[in-house]
């Protein structure tokens, strides 16, 4: 049964005291029916791909995948078979629903390369058309800045004539262009702190700036569903790690409470220092982070917060400020604010925002500082000009309008999705909206019908979700208008019902009591 | 007419049965082992039942005493 929750609080305070806003999340639990029927379908298929491996093993069947040479066979083998077992067998047969070639701007309609598979997914062909005018319901695109066209694009031609595409060279040696000093600074004032620094990769800002903040001695809290650039970070770091209950603050206070009063596990020495790293919406799920019961927490017990902001910034909020600004709260309080551009600044990278004495530190100590090549003054400029514009310094209302429409959208498309009766997970407001399939031949047969009726969605199966809860994932995007949604809505229901995904097991009544 | 709407009704069953139990992966050929497979054991389980229900039931009924 669904559990809507609003904000609890056992420990500390009651939660409801902290929100200025309902908090309403739902994660419907999994019908028994479905998740039977979907471990006998994962049984069938692990079957017959122990049947192919035989096959193959014994040279009946041709072998695509990567072998040794003959040469090798006797040496420690180069490629653990068993290993790749759910990538040859089950991730090949459905492969077509992902790596789809673009050959278009990914606004809110796509241009996809037609490609066919003579021999199972093995390899493809072109066929030489173009799918043209796909409704984009896949791209992180959520405040439309994905164009070609332009105020923003302008901008970063006009900085492609003035200084060419490659920096060639690092932020520490030659690379530091006037572009970036003046986008740093508008970063931190977006952000309301006191300074900012750029990367060139929104992945490589957490992997490589976590170790530089903690190391041995100290202790890293990190959320269950965490992305892997923060769990890559954190391991890298050599901190111990503990990871507590997916948006749980009951697990994250009981853990503080231990690790202030056991200390280090054998000496029971005092940690050097507390991490707590959480992120703004988490893409798979689409929950949104209980923010205010997180800082409540950290300035109880003396933690540090690290936030990553990178699917909130931009999408969440009145000024479309991330998260602090979506539930009223002080940026001062997050330590440390992570966050990219590729998401709703149509650009590429991440930043950090802090206090200075932080972000001097990590511009010296940052392995990504200081190795890594720094960002082209094009992506730069797309930077500065979409930050202006959503800050409404380019004098047109043409961010808040994005901002409020992106909101819109999203209720919208929540509010129709769980009216017609999917399962739909995560929070009302957030943007990304995650549709459970749960059978694994439902999750290539709703990315290929979707593509037949010209909507390029993306689904997504195990590992990057628990292995009978695979979803569909849809990203709204401030570029839609309404009549995309509802075309899109209504081939959605066709296919929901094509292929009985309408799992949902009661209406939903409560989203009409909200109407802000 | 008639005919054409149970054909499309058999045909959408037989779609629904194909994504449950992942046989819309496989390849022609594994369906057809695995249909194969279901369909004689199933096959088997009907002509058992058909072959043995007579003596079955006389048997019950001998046992509750309504019949010599």
């Amino acid at each position: 049964r669904a559990k809507p929750r609003v904000g609890t609080f056992r420990y500390m305070t009651n939660g409801l005291g902290l929100y200025s806003r309902p908090f309403i999340e739902s994660f419907e639990e999994t019908p028994m029916l479905v998740a039977v029927l979907t471990y006998m379908g994962y049984g069938i298929l692990t079957i017959f791909g122990y049947l192919r491996d035989f096959l193959r093993d014994w040279k009946i069947e041709r072998c695509h995948v990567a072998r040794e040479r003959e040469e090798q066979r006797d040496f420690v083998p180069l490629y653990q078979d068993f290993e790749n077992f759910y990538t040859r067998n089950l991730y090949m047969r459905i492969r077509d629903s992902w790596n789809r070639p673009i050959c278009s701007v990914p606004g809110a309609k796509v241009d996809l390369v037609e490609r066919v598979s003579p021999d199972y997914n093995w390899t493809f062909d072109y066929t030489g058309k173009v799918v043209e005018g796909v409704i984009n319901m896949g791209s992180y695109n959520y405040l439309g800045f994905a164009e070609n066209t332009g105020y923003c694009a302008d901008a970063s031609a006009e900085v492609t004539m003035k200084y060419g595409v490659g920096v060639a060279s690092t932020r520490q040696e030659m690379g530091n262009l006037d572009r970036h000093e003046e986008m740093e600074e508008l970063v931190a004032k977006f952000l309301g702190v006191e300074s900012a620094m750029a990367f060139g990769m929104g992945f490589a800002t957490n992997s490589m700036n976590i170790p530089a903040l903690t190391g041995k001695g100290c202790l890293i809290l990190s959320d269950e569903l965490n992305h892997a650039s923060l769990v890559l970070g954190a391991r890298l770091s050599g901190s111990t790690i503990r990871v507590f209950k997916h948006n749980n603050m009951q697990s994250l206070e009981k853990m503080l409470r231990d690790a202030i009063v056991h200390g280090q596990p054998r000496t029971h020495r005092p940690w050097k220092k507390i991490l707590i790293l959480v992120e703004g919406i988490y893409s798979m799920e689409g929950s949104i982070v209980r923010l205010p019961e997180v800082i409540a927490l950290k300035k109880r017990y003396r933690a540090y917060l690290y936030l990553d902001e990178a699917h909130s910034i931009g999408a969440l909020g009145p000024g479309g400020r991330g998260v602090v600004d979506y539930f009223g709260l002080d940026p001062r309080d997050v330590d440390v604010m992570m966050g990219t551009f590729t998401k709703s600044f149509g650009a590429a990278g991440g930043y950090i925002g802090g206090r200075k004495e932080l972000l001097e530190y990590l511009r010296s100590h940052s392995h990504s500082a200081v190795y890594a090549a720094s960002m082209s003054p094009p992506v730069v400029e797309q930077i500065i000009a979409s930050m202006k514009c959503i800050m409404g310094e380019d004098g047109t209302t043409l961010g808040r309008d994005r901002v409020q429409q992106l909101a819109e959208n999203t209720l919208y498309f929540r509010r129709r999705l769980t009216e017609m009766g999917f399962i739909i997970y995560g929070n009302n407001d957030s943007p990304v909206v995650p549709m459970m399939l749960y059978m694994p031949a439902k999750i290539g047969a709703f990315g290929r019908e979707m593509l037949k009726r010209n909507i390029g969605v993306v689904v997504v199966g195990f590992p990057a979700t628990p292995i009978i809860e695979s979803r569909a994932r849809f990203c709204i995007s401030a570029a839609h208008t309404k009549d995309m949604l509802d075309t899109a809505l209504s081939v959605i229901s066709e296919v929901g019902d094509l292929l009985q995904v309408k799992y949902s097991r009661h209406k939903r009544l409560i989203y009409d009591q909200i109407q802000d | 007419m008639a005919f054409e709407d149970v054909w499309k009704k058999i045909s959408w069953l037989y779609y629904q049965y194909i994504l449950v139990t992942a046989l819309y992966m496989l390849e022609p050929w594994e369906r057809a082992i695995f249909n194969s497979i279901l369909i004689s054991v199933a096959g088997m389980a009907v002509y058992t039942g058909y072959v043995f229900m007579p003596q079955h039931i006389m048997a019950i009924l001998q046992y509750f005493e309504m019949v010599q």
